[in-house]
């Protein structure tokens, strides 16, 4: 009965917008990209999501799998932005990460599910005085995008010896938002607002492969690479925007000096410089740290995170974190929850980013 | 630590699944907007006005709510009304159904009503004055046909300008009798500002002498009336098309039944049977300029080749039509009139259907020669947006229509230095799609 209820909630929340938080700096370029991370390695600063099977990061993980299970990622962020007045705060919910997977031969599993790979919800509001037939006529815009664009990724991981595992997948990126452009004339009757909205479709594809080894009893690494193909923009059927999607790679470490505590740390590279001077694109280098004390069924866990984001007017913002967290399993193993909360600060040399972030994991292995 | 994460994961999904969306910040621009802007375009359009038109005919001054009644330099105008008949004998003995036998009636005195609808607030001593006419005016009748009775003697004569210094009086008798507080003069003349829409009503007391009731004319009579002041003045008067504010003459009258020695004494209402106006010198004939006004009145088509760069864009936020005067319309400041464009919902020319609602409206001043500006926003907007195989033309018509002399020539299209414009202010597509 608890299995069906978790099931339900699956569901129920699936039903919700796959996205990552939304940050001001992806405006101007191609989005936000999401953190393929599970509430269990995000709580941990995402040092365990090369790690981490409900984390759809890497695909060699797979082959940990043993049972039909999947997981979905929760997270609403408050995220103070500076503004002429002062802050102002944003809120946002969003469903970043699913993985549903299960083992299909003794060493082979498959996974599949979604994630965001960019997300390009934002709304901005501007206002200035335009010089229009010889006349000062205030005007106000307002320009909203909501929608993103979702990696679905089709994987395998096998296991190849028992210290190594091996991963494939393909991802198709998918997604659209919806556009509206707004302005309106606050003090002048003579002229009328004016609105616009269309719907923009994305598409790309990409293929990942990584590797999990084992060395020693203690001690996992994993590796891997990612190659995205072009992001393609339509309007109506027609292409209206192409850009480069980086190639990314990365690695992580593992260790596990005993029982009750795990530590992890990875790196990942991206080279969204590709995307186009146009779109203020920069490579980026981002690394976590993080460790998971306490039993399996109930662990405490801690990380940090740096790096940069891809895309800034004034060179590759920065982004810093720091998260912790708590995990539950019940139903004998069968479900597990996790919440976690994040700090985020994101900043270059004009504006400060603050977020908050309360995250909702759940995991079912009926 | 089980109800720790228990409590922890129910608010984390309150939370979660409960949060209501907030996206929207003050842009920082450009670092932190969008690259792609709203881009405004304001043009005038110079030669996408074509074939416009004008015709005359479309509403008689007979036809019109009101008449104009003016003494300018070089123009006047004269409202002029023909009472309807009067039964001149009631039966001898009311109530009889055998006894058909009639007496005749006398009358003891008149009241006419006339109206002034639209005043000339800057015309001092402003006088009206009422002539006798002969009683075959009708729409055929012309200002010189009429000129010789307004060279006759005056019926009667009241000065509007020193009633309104009048003091105003009220009692019940009056409140019955006349609905308001008047002013009255030492003639019997009686001013009424309707509180409604502060029309004025003046009230003529005329003897019978000035207003006979006459066997033989069936107790027909026609007035002219004349306005005078200091200055150049202009007014309207109602008609009876207006339904309310047309002229209305009360009968008193006496008579004796045939077993009474004693008169008794009745009074009885009539409205004109006809009424119009008519003023020298006549509108102009219609030449290659579009010409609004006057009367019988004058439209002018406008046909709009909408041009395919205002198809492309993607609003229309401010659409002005231009229209270059030929002269300035002749009159006072009271003889300002609206100039109304009207959709044209399937061109067939003078005879086109039009929509039901103005699609824009500009005052015209006479006196003045600067260009006009009509402000036909919604309608060039819904060319561009809601149904682009509508007709794109528009008729241009005057408000009140037909009920004064004045008219407006502005420059057609076959004038190419001043012909109409259209000046539009719009929107280009946003550029959805690129980042």
């Amino acid at each position: 009965m608890r299995a069906l209820a978790l099931v339900v909630l699956i569901l129920v929340v699936a039903g919700g917008r796959l996205a990552a938080q939304d940050s001001q700096f992806g405006i101007q370029g191609l989005g936000t990209p999401g953190k393929q991370e599970s509430v269990r390695s995000r709580s941990a600063g995402g040092a365990f999501a090369a790690f981490d099977a409900s984390s759809p990061l890497i695909d060699a993980n797979l082959a940990d799998i043993r049972r039909l299970s999947g997981s979905i990622t929760g997270a609403t962020s408050w995220r103070d932005v500076p503004a002429d007045s002062g802050q102002v705060t944003l809120r946002g919910t969003r469903f970043p990460a699913l993985v549903i997977a299960g083992p299909i031969l003794r060493r082979l599993s498959i996974g599949g599910g979604f994630s965001t790979y960019l997300d390009r919800s934002y709304g901005i509001t501007t206002r200035d005085t335009l010089i229009i037939r010889g006349d000062s006529v205030p005007v106000a815009d307002q320009i909203t995008n909501d929608g993103g664009v979702t990696d679905v990724r089709l994987a395998a991981g096998i296991r190849v010896g028992r210290a190594l595992a091996i991963g494939a997948g393909i991802h198709m990126l998918t997604g659209s938002s919806r556009i509206v452009a707004k302005r309106v004339f606050p003090d002048s009757g003579d002229y009328r607002p004016t609105t616009s909205r269309d719907e923009v479709a994305y598409e790309g594809l990409g293929a990942s492969v990584s590797a999990l080894l084992d060395v020693g009893r203690d001690l996992r690494l994993a590796g891997w690479y990612r190659s995205d193909s072009k992001l393609r923009a339509d309007l109506g059927g027609r292409t209206v925007a192409e850009n480069d999607l980086p190639v990314s790679y990365g690695g992580a470490l593992l260790w596990s000096p005993g029982n009750q505590v795990v530590f992890a740390g990875s790196t990942q590279w991206h080279t969204w410089s590709v995307a186009g001077a146009g779109v203020n694109a920069h490579d980026t280098f981002n690394w976590s740290l993080g460790a998971e004390i306490g039993s399996v069924g109930s662990p405490f866990r801690v990380g940090l995170r740096g790096g940069q984001m891809p895309f800034g007017a004034n060179g590759a913002p920065t982004e810093t974190g720091a998260s912790a967290g708590l995990g539950r399993q019940f139903a004998g193993g069968r479900g597990r929850i996790d919440i976690g909360i994040e700090r985020l600060v994101r900043k270059d040399d004009r504006l400060t980013e603050k977020v908050w972030t309360m995250l909702l994991g759940v995991s079912v292995r009926p | 630590m089980r109800r720790l994460v228990g409590t922890l994961g129910l608010l984390a999904a309150a939370l979660t699944l409960g949060c209501a969306e907030q996206l929207i910040a003050p842009g920082d621009c450009p670092d932190f907007c969008p690259n792609g802007q709203i881009v405004l375009v304001d043009t005038v359009f110079t030669t996408i006005i074509t074939r416009d038109s004008a015709y005359r005919g479309y509403l008689q001054p007979y036809q019109s709510a009101q008449a104009a009644a003016t003494e300018i330099p070089g123009v006047q105008s004269r409202p002029f009304f023909k009472l309807a008949p009067v039964p001149m004998r009631v039966k001898a003995v009311p109530g009889s159904a055998t006894d058909t036998s009639t007496v005749r009636i006398f009358a003891d005195s008149s009241r006419l009503r006339v109206a002034i609808v639209r005043k000339d607030t800057a015309a001092p001593n402003l006088r009206v004055q009422l002539y006798a006419l002969p009683l075959t005016v009708d729409s055929t009748t012309t200002f010189t046909d009429l000129d010789p009775s307004f060279s006759g003697p005056i019926v009667d004569s009241v000065n509007v300008s020193d009633l309104l210094t009048r003091p105003l009086i009220r009692d019940t008798t009056l409140d019955r009798a006349l609905g308001d507080s008047i002013r009255t003069d030492s003639a019997g003349h009686v001013l009424l500002i309707a509180p409604a829409d502060s029309t004025y009503y003046l009230y003529f007391s005329l003897d019978t002498l000035q207003a006979p009731l006459t066997e033989v004319d069936s107790g027909r009579l026609a007035f002219g009336v004349r306005v005078v002041a200091d200055t150049a003045v202009s007014v309207g008067f109602g008609t009876n098309e207006s339904s309310t504010n047309g002229p209305v003459i009360e009968w008193f009258y006496h008579f004796t039944l045939t077993d009474s020695v004693n008169a008794k004494t009745d009074s009885i209402s009539r409205v004109p049977s006809f009424d119009s106006f008519v003023f020298d010198p006549p509108n102009a004939p219609l030449d290659s300029n579009l010409a609004i006004g006057g009367a019988p009145s004058a439209r002018s088509l406008i046909r709009v080749t909408i041009p395919p760069a205002l198809r492309d864009s993607i609003d229309v936020v401010r659409a002005t039509l231009l229209l270059v005067p030929v002269t300035p319309v002749n009159g006072v400041a009271s003889d300002s009139f609206h100039i109304v464009a009207r959709q044209v919902t399937t061109d067939l020319g003078a005879k086109s259907p039009l929509g039901n609602d103005a699609a824009g409206s500009v005052v015209i001043h006479p006196g003045v020669s600067d260009t006009v500006r009509l402000e036909i926003t919604d309608m060039v907007r819904s060319w561009v947006l809601l149904d682009t195989l509508s007709t794109t033309a528009f008729m241009l018509s005057p408000l009140p229509e037909a009920t004064s002399f004045t008219e407006a020539r502005f420059y057609s299209s076959l004038t190419p230095a001043f012909r109409p414009a259209l000046h539009v202010t719009f929107v280009r597509r946003f550029p959805f799609g690129r980042p």
